[in-house]
C-alpha cells in the first residue's frame, strides 16, 4: 500500500469516528439528562490514555522511518538538481554555473539502473522551489526543498523502470506549473 | 472582582455597533474571497476561464490566501473583544484603528494583486517577491508589503491593547490560570480570559516576528550587497504564519467556550485540567511551526524531530480537554439549537477533523509524500473553513439576533446546515483525496502527467457552489437582523 493511501485511509476512518461521536452527542440532546461528573472523568481518562498511547506508538514507529539520508547508506548514483525559474537542471556532475544549468536542462535524460539508491543533491539559483520526484505512475515518491544557498539531499531507491518526473512543489512564480525535469530508470541489463 | 462569574454581567453594549460593523464587513468579504476560491478551482478544472493568463490565477491565489487568513484574524479579534467586554474593558480606539487599517490594508492588497498581479502566495516565501520575472512591477511588491505591514501593525496594536486591558484586570499569572494549575480554585478566571490571553500572546509574537521578516526584505532592498539567509527567512516566515493561524483558531475556540454554555444551559469553568491544557497549548504552539520545514533537510534533525513530537503533543490538550469538554457540555443537554449554536458545535468538529489531517501531515515520514500536495490546503481548510470560520459565523449570527431581538427563520436554519456540511466537507474531502493522489497544490494548470488534477477540481467547482449557496442563505438571514437593528437605530436617532 502506498503511504499516501495509508494516510488517506487512516484519515477517513478517524474522521468518520469523530463525525459519528459529534452526531451521537447532537442526537443525545433529544432526551436531556445529566451524564454525571464521575463518568465524564473516567471517560476523559480512558480517552486520554487511548489517544496518548496511539500517538506515542505512531511517534516511535514513524520516527524510525525518517526519510532523511543516513550516513551509512552510500548511494549508487548522485544526481545534482538545480532549480531556476522555470526548469530543473539535472546532471550527474555538479551544476555550479548558470551555463551548466542551461546545458543540463537541454541534456538527454539521465539513465538510472533499476534498484539503485539515488542521492539527489538539490539547490536553487534563484528562489525556493520544491523538488518532487514522481514515479512512472505519477505518484510522488519523495521531495526536498530547493533553497538558494543550501544543498538539501534526498535518497530514493528506484526500482520500477520507466520515466520519472521532477515537478516543482513550492510556488516559485508564474511558471511554477511549467517546471519539470525527467530521468529514466532502466532495467539493470539495459544500462551501458 | 473575585469571582469569574460576577463580572460577566458587565455590558458589551459600548462595542456593539463597532462589532456589528466588523462582522458585517467580515461576512461580505467572506463571500467575496470565497468567490475567489471558487474561481481558483474553476480555473484548475478548465471548465471556465481557460483563456485567462495563469498570472491572474497566482495573483488571485495570493489575494484569497491573505484575504481569508487576515479576515478571520481580524474577525476573531473583533468577536473576542466583544465577549471580553463582559469581564474587562477592551479599548474601543484600538478596534476603530484596526478597522480603518484593515480596510486600507485590504484596498492596497486588492490593488497590488488584481492590478499589479503580485502573485508570491500568502506566505510570500523569500526571496520570491523580488523575482517577479517581469510579471508584477516594483510598485506591486511595495504595495503588497505596505498592505501587509499596515495590517500587522494595526492588529499588533489591537492585540496589545486587548492584552493590556486583560492584564489590568487579571495579572498575568491569574490570566493564565496559574492558581488553578497549583490546585487552587480562587481567584477564578473565566475560560475566555485564559484562552484570549494565550491567543493574544501568540498573535503578538507572530506580528512582531512579521516585522523582522519585513526588516530583512527592506535591508535587502536598500543595502547594497545584503542577502538574507533563505533558511532563517523560512523559519521566521513560518513562525509568523503559524502564530497568526493559532491566534485566530484559539480566539475562535474562546468564543465557543463563552457562548456555547448559554445554549446548553450549563457552565464551562476554568478547572485545573483546562488551565493545564491552555498553558501547554501556549508553550507547544510557540515551536510547532517547525513542522513546516521538514523538507529542508539542512535544518538540524533535532529540530525536525522536535517538530513532530510537539505537533503530536499539541493534539492532546486540544482533543482531551477543549473538544472533549465541548462534547460533554452538549451531551444530554437541554440544547437550544440555532444557526449560532449549531455552527459553534460544528466548528469544534471541524477543528477535530482538520486536526486529524494536520497530525498525519505533521508526521515526517508522511510529510515527504504529502507536503505541498493538495493535502495541505485540505487540512487547513478543514480547521479554518469548517472550524474557526463556523465558530465566528456562529458568533456573527448570535450577535445579529441579539441586535435585532427577532427570532431566526427555522426554514433557513434547516437549509443552511446541509449546504455547509455537504458543500464544505465535500470540498475538503476532495482536496484530501487529490492530495493523497499526489496532486500538487497551487498549480494554475496541471501538466499532462498530472492532468487528473483537473478532474478533482471539477468536483470542487460543484461542491464550492453548494457551499456558496449556503453562505448566501446565511448572509441573507444574518444580514436581515443586522439591517433591522440598523434601521431601528437610525429611527431612534432621528426621533431623539
Amino acid at each position: 500500500m502506498l503511504p499516501q493511501a495509508a494516510a488517506l485511509s487512516l484519515f477517513i476512518v478517524v474522521a468518520v469516528l469523530v463525525a459519528a461521536v459529534f452526531a451521537g452527542v447532537a442526537l443525545s440532546t433529544r432526551q436531556p439528562h445529566d451524564p454525571g461528573a464521575a463518568a465524564a472523568t473516567r471517560l476523559r481518562r480512558w480517552f486520554a490514555g487511548v489517544l496518548g498511547t496511539g500517538l506515542l506508538a505512531a511517534l516511535v514507529v514513524t520516527l524510525l522511518h525518517l526519510p532523511y539520508p543516513r550516513g551509512r547508506a552510500h548511494p549508487d548514483l548522485v544526481i545534482y538538481g538545480v532549480g531556476m525559474q522555470y526548469a530543473w537542471g539535472l546532471s550527474t556532475s555538479p551544476i555550479t554555473t548558470q551555463d551548466e544549468w542551461q546545458n543540463s536542462t537541454f541534456a538527454n535524460p539521465i539513465d538510472v539502473p533499476a534498484g539503485s539508491l539515488v542521492e539527489f543533491r538539490v539547490t536553487s539559483f534563484d528562489v525556493n522551489h520544491g523538488f518532487g520526484v514522481f514515479d512512472p505512475s505519477h505518484h510522488l515518491l519523495g521531495q526536498v526543498q530547493a533553497m538558494p544557498g543550501y544543498e538539501n539531499r534526498l535518497q530514493l531507491r528506484l526500482t520500477t523502470p520507466g520515466t520519472y518526473w521532477v515537478f516543482c512543489l513550492e510556488l516559485c512564480g508564474m511558471g511554477h506549473h511549467l517546471m519539470r525535469g525527467e530521468f529514466e530508470v532502466v532495467p539493470p541489463g539495459a544500462h551501458p | 472582582m473575585t469571582d469569574a462569574g460576577a463580572p460577566a454581567s458587565r455590558s458589551a453594549r459600548p462595542l456593539r455597533t463597532l462589532t456589528a460593523l466588523w462582522m458585517g464587513m467580515v461576512c461580505l468579504l467572506f463571500l467575496a474571497f470565497s468567490l475567489d476560491g471558487w474561481f481558483l478551482r474553476t480555473y484548475q478544472s478548465k471548465l471556465l476561464f481557460a483563456t485567462m493568463r495563469p498570472e491572474l490565477f497566482y495573483a488571485v491565489l495570493t489575494l484569497h490566501g491573505i484575504g481569508m487568513v487576515g479576515l478571520w484574524m481580524a474577525a476573531s479579534l473583533a468577536a473576542g473583544n466583544y465577549l471580553l467586554a463582559r469581564y474587562v474593558r477592551p479599548p474601543r480606539w484600538a478596534s476603530w484603528l484596526a478597522l480603518a487599517g484593515t480596510v486600507a490594508g485590504f484596498v492596497v492588497l486588492v490593488e497590488a494583486t488584481t492590478e499589479g498581479l503580485f502573485g508570491a502566495g500568502w506566505y510570500f516565501l523569500y526571496p520570491l517577491p523580488m523575482f517577479s520575472q517581469g510579471i508584477w512591477p516594483t510598485w506591486a511588491t511595495g504595495g503588497f508589503f505596505a498592505s501587509l505591514a499596515t495590517l500587522c501593525a494595526v492588529w499588533l496594536i489591537w492585540a496589545l491593547a486587548t492584552l493590556w486591558a486583560i492584564l489590568r484586570q487579571y495579572p498575568l499569572p491569574r490570566a493564565l490560570a496559574w492558581p488553578q494549575l497549583a490546585g487552587r480554585s480562587a481567584p477564578a478566571v473565566p475560560p475566555l480570559v485564559l484562552i484570549s490571553t494565550v491567543a493574544l500572546l501568540l498573535g503578538v509574537a507572530g506580528f512582531l516576528d512579521a516585522f523582522a521578516v519585513f526588516t530583512f526584505y527592506l535591508l535587502q532592498w536598500r543595502v547594497h550587497g545584503f542577502v538574507a539567509d533563505a533558511l532563517l527567512m523560512k523559519n521566521l516566515t513560518f513562525f509568523f504564519t503559524q502564530m497568526t493561524a493559532y491566534a485566530t483558531m484559539y480566539l475562535g475556540v474562546g468564543v465557543v467556550y463563552e457562548l456555547l454554555p448559554a445554549f446548553a444551559a450549563r457552565s464551562w469553568k476554568t478547572t485545573r485540567v483546562v488551565a493545564l491544557a491552555w498553558n501547554a497549548a501556549l508553550a507547544l504552539a510557540l515551536v510547532s511551526y517547525l513542522n513546516h520545514l521538514y523538507m529542508d533537510v539542512v535544518q538540524p534533525h533535532a529540530l525536525q524531530v522536535a517538530g513532530q513530537v510537539v505537533s503530536y503533543l499539541s493534539a492532546v490538550p486540544a482533543a482531551t480537554v477543549s473538544i472533549f469538554d465541548g462534547l460533554l457540555l452538549v451531551y444530554g443537554a437541554r440544547m437550544r439549537w440555532t444557526i449560532a449554536s449549531s455552527f459553534l458545535f460544528l466548528g469544534l468538529m471541524g477543528w477535530a477533523v482538520g486536526g486529524v489531517g494536520a497530525v498525519i501531515d505533521s508526521t515526517i515520514a508522511a510529510n515527504a509524500v504529502l507536503h505541498n500536495t493538495l493535502w495541505v490546503p485540505a487540512h487547513f481548510h478543514t480547521y479554518y473553513l469548517m472550524g474557526v470560520v463556523l465558530m465566528l459565523l456562529g458568533f456573527a449570527s448570535h450577535l445579529g439576533l441579539e441586535l435585532s431581538g427577532r427570532a431566526e427563520s427555522r426554514l433557513v436554519r434547516r437549509l443552511v446546515l446541509p449546504f455547509f456540511l455537504v458543500g464544505g466537507y465535500g470540498f475538503v474531502l476532495t482536496l484530501f483525496w487529490a492530495g493523497a493522489h499526489s496532486i500538487p497544490r497551487r498549480y494554475a494548470v496541471y501538466p499532462d502527467e498530472l492532468a487528473r488534477g483537473a478532474f478533482y477540481a471539477r468536483f470542487d467547482v460543484v461542491l464550492i457552489g453548494v457551499l456558496l449557496l449556503g453562505i448566501v442563505l446565511f448572509l441573507g438571514e444574518t444580514g436581515r437582523h443586522y439591517v433591522t437593528a440598523a434601521v431601528r437605530g437610525l429611527r431612534h436617532r432621528g426621533r431623539s
